[in-house]
């Protein structure tokens, strides 16, 4: 607990609490504009459905780069100030210093999480949907998009601990997004070989198109839970691996 | 002097690997393209200009500039790394040539990424077997897309320069992104670097500048914004204290 604190405590001055918001910001602004072109084309599209189908597919571009940044900045600092060397001087663990960076991250990307979920639903509400807010659904898409996100947090600190040149992870996030974007036009075999494709593999509600005509279908939660179960297990590996190779590697 | 800032520069590239970065956005943008393309023929039907519109998409309208992003970072992270400021700033080499030197080694990254994207486009439409002639409006595509990356360029070296932080200014491009498709949609695209990228690469409407009027006027204002940005980022490099 003590080295999360000053883990969190050394990104005081650094503003990525603040960073993260803004580029948040960016993302609702555009889910919003995405939405109302959606509801003035189609009054019956203003769904709570429609709106999550909608910020599910933009997570899937927008998170992988977002996390990417936001553990290169925690990583980084380390790289950075040469201080990996300092730290391990004292009698700090390496794999103690992994888990705190991965916990630091993970408070971050889910209090993204926490603010976009909160921002949609008063978006609904300010648009008079006409059915109650769906918590049920909110909170499945919240649990989905925390766990892709946490896997994918264990992926890029492995990268980004590893390799001190940040370009590699920063592109690694890239690709992720470009993945996690196209993702849902790749046969369902391939889609789930790569985690970034989570974010829409794992929303509660998914697209079909059916006589030209675009349909929100609610997925039913137990057809999720081998997904979610296999990532767990796939996080947690990618963790194990990451942890060790860096705990290895000469300073 | 400018001749050997620019082999500085390349020096420093080497053993940098960034050749991979370069190379990893085009070779996804194009099987993932070109698969899609594939699976899709009965609905793509115009050959070369389909697959255009699917592999280009999301290369240029997203990911592009994320990856300019990446390189123009990649640029100034040795100056921000172990008092480097100061030693640049105290070698007699003059702002505009350290800030210039830097544009053209990205302007020949970026030619390399058109030109591997090209091939790549090119290759990928063979193998999938289309037989019609090969879009008259291709080279204008990827030139156009050059020029708007350079223009994007030239924003993110000044942005990479200013901020010491190695991902912020990519996360600033991120956002660039969103807002320049949004500014596109709202027929402003001339007016946000970022657009001018959807623009020139023809990504959203293949049809393109249509008029010769418009094509001086895309030039213009990609001009514009070099002059304008380089001069602030060359101006800032003089007058400001170094970044520690």
């Amino acid at each position: 607990m003590k080295i999360i604190s000053i883990e969190l405590y050394k990104l005081r001055h650094k503003r990525i609490t603040l960073m993260l918001i803004l580029f948040l910001l960016v993302e609702i602004a555009w889910t919003f504009m995405a939405t109302s072109k959606s509801i003035s084309s189609n009054p019956e599209n203003a769904t709570w459905e429609m709106l999550i189908a909608i910020v599910a597919s933009i997570n899937g571009l927008f998170l992988p780069i977002l996390t990417a940044i936001c553990v290169s900045r925690i990583c980084d600092m380390e790289h950075k100030g040469d201080t990996l060397k300092l730290l391990l001087s004292t009698s700090m663990k390496r794999g103690e210093l992994y888990a705190a960076k991965y916990v630091s991250a993970a408070i971050l990307m889910i209090l993204v999480s926490i603010l976009q979920i909160f921002s949609i639903m008063i978006f609904g509400i300010m648009n008079n949907f006409k059915e109650s807010v769906p918590l049920f659904l909110f909170v499945r898409l919240l649990i989905g998009t925390t766990l892709t996100s946490l896997i994918v947090i264990a992926f890029q600190q492995w990268i980004s601990m590893a390799v001190k040149n940040q370009a590699f992870s920063l592109c690694l996030g890239m690709i992720g997004g470009f993945i996690g974007m196209t993702a849902d036009l790749f046969p369902a075999k391939v889609r789930s070989l790569f985690i970034w494709s989570y974010y829409t593999g794992l929303s509660p509600v998914t697209q079909s198109y059916a006589n030209e005509k675009i349909q929100f279908i609610i997925r039913d939660v137990s057809s999720l839970i081998p997904a979610m179960a296999a990532l767990i297990v796939v996080g947690i590996c990618i963790y194990m691996v990451g942890s060790f190779q860096v705990s290895r590697q000469e300073i | 002097m400018l001749r050997k800032c620019i082999s500085a520069e390349l020096i420093k590239l080497r053993h940098s690997r960034i050749w991979l970065i370069l190379m990893s956005l085009p070779v996804i943008s194009v099987l993932i393209g070109s698969a899609n393309f594939y699976m899709n023929q009965d609905v793509l039907k115009k050959e070369w200009y389909s697959l255009w519109s699917q592999v280009a998409l999301f290369y240029g309208e997203f990911f592009f500039p994320i990856l300019i992003a990446i390189c123009c970072a990649y640029m100034w992270r040795l100056e921000h790394l172990n008092k480097n400021w100061n030693i640049i700033m105290t070698a007699p080499i003059s702002a505009i040539h350290i800030f210039l030197s830097k544009l053209i080694v990205v302007g020949v990254l970026l030619t390399f990424v058109q030109v591997f994207f090209c091939l790549l486009y090119l290759i990928g439409g063979k193998v999938i077997g289309l037989t019609s002639a090969i879009p008259k409006e291709l080279p204008g595509w990827l030139l156009r897309g050059w020029i708007a990356a350079i223009t994007i360029s030239v924003l993110q070296l000044a942005l990479s320069m200013r901020i010491r932080s190695f991902a912020v200014p990519i996360g600033i491009s991120l956002c660039a992104v969103f807002i320049g498709l949004g500014m596109y949609v709202s027929n402003l695209g001339l007016f946000f670097p970022h657009s001018l990228m959807t623009i020139g690469m023809g990504v959203l409407s293949q049809e393109g500048l249509p008029s010769v009027e418009s094509h001086i006027l895309f030039i213009i204002m990609n001009l514009l914004y070099i002059v304008a940005i380089s001069q602030g980022a060359i101006y800032l490099l003089k007058k400001s204290d170094v970044l520690d």
